[in-house]
């Protein structure tokens, strides 16, 4: 015996506004509590712990330099390499340098979305494109882009064209597997609901497959940028010549060539600070705004 | 079995209009069976079933009864295997147990999405979802994302999309809507709510409703007619016109359905 409709004798429905308010009250008690948290306390939370830890860092490399158990020219101040830095920004060398690198990271990430989007869109939805070249896919993510490099050299001389291959090559995989595996874990639900609302073919890609498979996507795409972004540094550092310009891998192999320790710590600097800023900027406000109206990410 | 054709010829088409009560489903000696051979597995077998425009239909039955295929062989998401089907010219439109709606859209953009994919311009379906989110009483909650709404309401979400998709742009015709245990997953208390408010936008709207649960007292409290079916493979086994006495048909009807459970016992 059931108790839901036990007191209610049968035929006799609830009095319209009487089931609305019982309606209305459920929904009240039954709605899940969102917690806004201020601003303030997630910079608190997120923002606070790594600046500590970065000024730990710092206090502890002054320490051990002030103790000089290590030799000047393996382990410089850290004020040298604060004043290498300041003299690459003071005469602007660094916005020709950042350029030079930035652009090409965003132009080869952009080439490896234009590629990598309907090769993984081929992957995923055609069985035996899966079989033939889905294994030598996962295969080349876990192969370092480094080594295209010496390869790419050979083909391509050294010239803006194999840097290129070599991001490519270090994104391309990423990219197209983020998506592979992104429409891979759709619930099976959706497409059935597109289909029984009245979704087929392209409007099933476009209002169903595609924004479903978006947050494995932009995983994908997250990791893609930071390989692109790594090939690129390798490819700079091998690749130095007269037709590449200076980028900050070609400022980290100056810096070497020159015994010039605190220009070699600021560049590795550099390179960190434009890897974090733009995951930071870009990929990440992205992604956790696709999350958090999914809820699926309430802390982020 | 009496007629026998292929999944692809049974399309849909609209019922030949018998005098007076053109039916809005209707089953024809429909079988289904899954895999070939010696694996075969017969889930439906000469099924006959016609419900009348407007009519609320419970089929009730057990586990393995096939309720499900049978309401995926009407949505078309199935084709069957034996018998005719007769569809109605639009397609019906389809709730499942879960409410699954869309995450990365809202409430409102949920019910409008089967309007959009009809072609129905923006000002207008904005306006036909907001009047339906109304119709589920969900008033001025367009804006709420799923995850925001809790079960009971996303289900009416649900419905109210289900309704769309139902009616048609214009919300003219009532539409036919298949229903597998919408109410299944959701506690007793918001189950006894959403099955008052079902049966009152169902009297609203005059939509038809293909109902499957396994609740006996669940098809006696909803529907005008609650069809038994049997387990593997499914097939009607009674018929009950729902009356004034409800507490003595579910009695019976239960009575009925623990003699076909039983009948399995090897």
């Amino acid at each position: 015996m059931q108790p839901e409709t036990a007191p209610r004798p049968a035929g006799a429905p609830l009095a319209d506004d009487e089931s609305a308010a019982e309606l209305a009250g459920l929904d009240a008690l039954d709605t899940p509590t969102v917690r806004r948290v201020p601003w303030w306390r997630r910079f608190l939370r997120t923002g606070v712990p790594p600046i500590v830890a970065f000024a730990l860092f710092i206090g502890v490399w002054q320490l051990i330099w002030a103790s000089a158990i290590v030799p000047e020219f393996k382990i410089p101040a850290p004020l040298a390499v604060w004043d290498s830095f300041a003299t690459v920004v003071g005469d602007g060398q660094v916005l020709s340098i950042l350029w030079t690198s930035i652009s090409r990271a965003f132009v080869g990430f952009a080439m490896a979305l234009v590629i990598a989007v309907p090769l993984g869109l081929l992957v995923a939805r055609v069985r035996v494109v899966r079989a033939a070249i889905g294994p030598l896919l996962s295969g080349l993510q876990s192969l370092p882009s480094v080594a295209w490099v010496p390869a790419a050299v050979l083909w391509f001389g050294l010239t803006d064209s194999t840097i290129y291959f070599v991001v490519l090559a270090g994104s391309i995989p990423s990219i197209a597997n983020g998506l592979v595996s992104g429409i891979d874990q759709i619930p099976p639900i959706f497409p059935r609901v597109g289909k029984v609302i009245g979704a087929s073919g392209l409007a099933t890609a476009r209002h169903i497959l595609l924004p479903a498979a978006l947050p494995g996507f932009l995983a994908g795409c997250k990791q893609g940028w930071a390989f692109s972004w790594r090939s690129l540094m390798a490819a700079e550092i091998i690749a130095a010549g007269p037709l590449l310009g200076i980028g900050l891998g070609a400022f980290l192999k100056e810096g070497s060539d020159f015994n010039d320790m605190p220009k070699v710590i600021a560049a590795i600097f550099l390179i960190l600070v434009v890897g974090i800023g733009i995951e930071l900027l870009i990929f990440r406000p992205i992604e956790r705004r696709v999350l958090r109206v999914r809820g699926l990410a309430a802390g982020v | 079995m009496t007629t026998t054709t292929t999944g692809t010829e049974t399309t849909a088409t609209r019922t030949p209009a018998a005098p007076g009560q053109p039916e809005a489903v209707r089953l024809e000696g429909v079988g289904k069976t899954f895999g070939s051979g010696s694996d075969a597995v017969t889930a439906l077998q000469n099924v006959d079933l016609a419900v009348a425009p407007g009519e609320f239909v419970c089929l009730l039955g057990a586990s393995g009864c096939g309720k499900s295929t049978l309401l995926n062989l009407v949505a078309g998401l199935d084709e069957p295997t034996a018998g005719t089907l007769t569809r109605p010219a639009g397609s019906p439109s389809f709730m499942f147990q879960e409410a699954a709606l869309l995450p990365w859209l809202t409430a409102g953009r949920n019910v409008e999405l089967p309007l959009q994919l009809s072609g129905l311009s923006r000002s207008a379906r904005r306006a036909r979802a907001a009047e339906l989110l109304t119709l589920v009483r969900l008033d001025g909650l367009a804006d709420k994302r799923p995850h925001e709404l809790s079960g009971g309401m996303r289900q009416r979400v649900s419905l109210a999309r289900a309704l769309a998709a139902a009616t048609g742009p214009d919300g003219a015709g009532g539409g036919v809507l298949l229903m597998d245990e919408p109410f299944a997953a959701l506690d007793a208390i918001t189950r006894d709510a959403l099955q008052g408010e079902l049966l009152r936008v169902w009297r609203a709207t005059g939509t038809t409703i293909v109902f499957v649960t396994h609740d006996v007292r669940e098809a006696v409290r909803l529907a005008q007619r609650v069809v038994l079916l049997s387990s593997r493979p499914g097939t009607v086994v009674g018929e009950w016109a729902v009356g004034d006495d409800r507490d003595r048909l579910h009695d019976e009807i239960t009575g009925r359905l623990r003699q076909v459970i039983a009948s399995h016992a090897a």
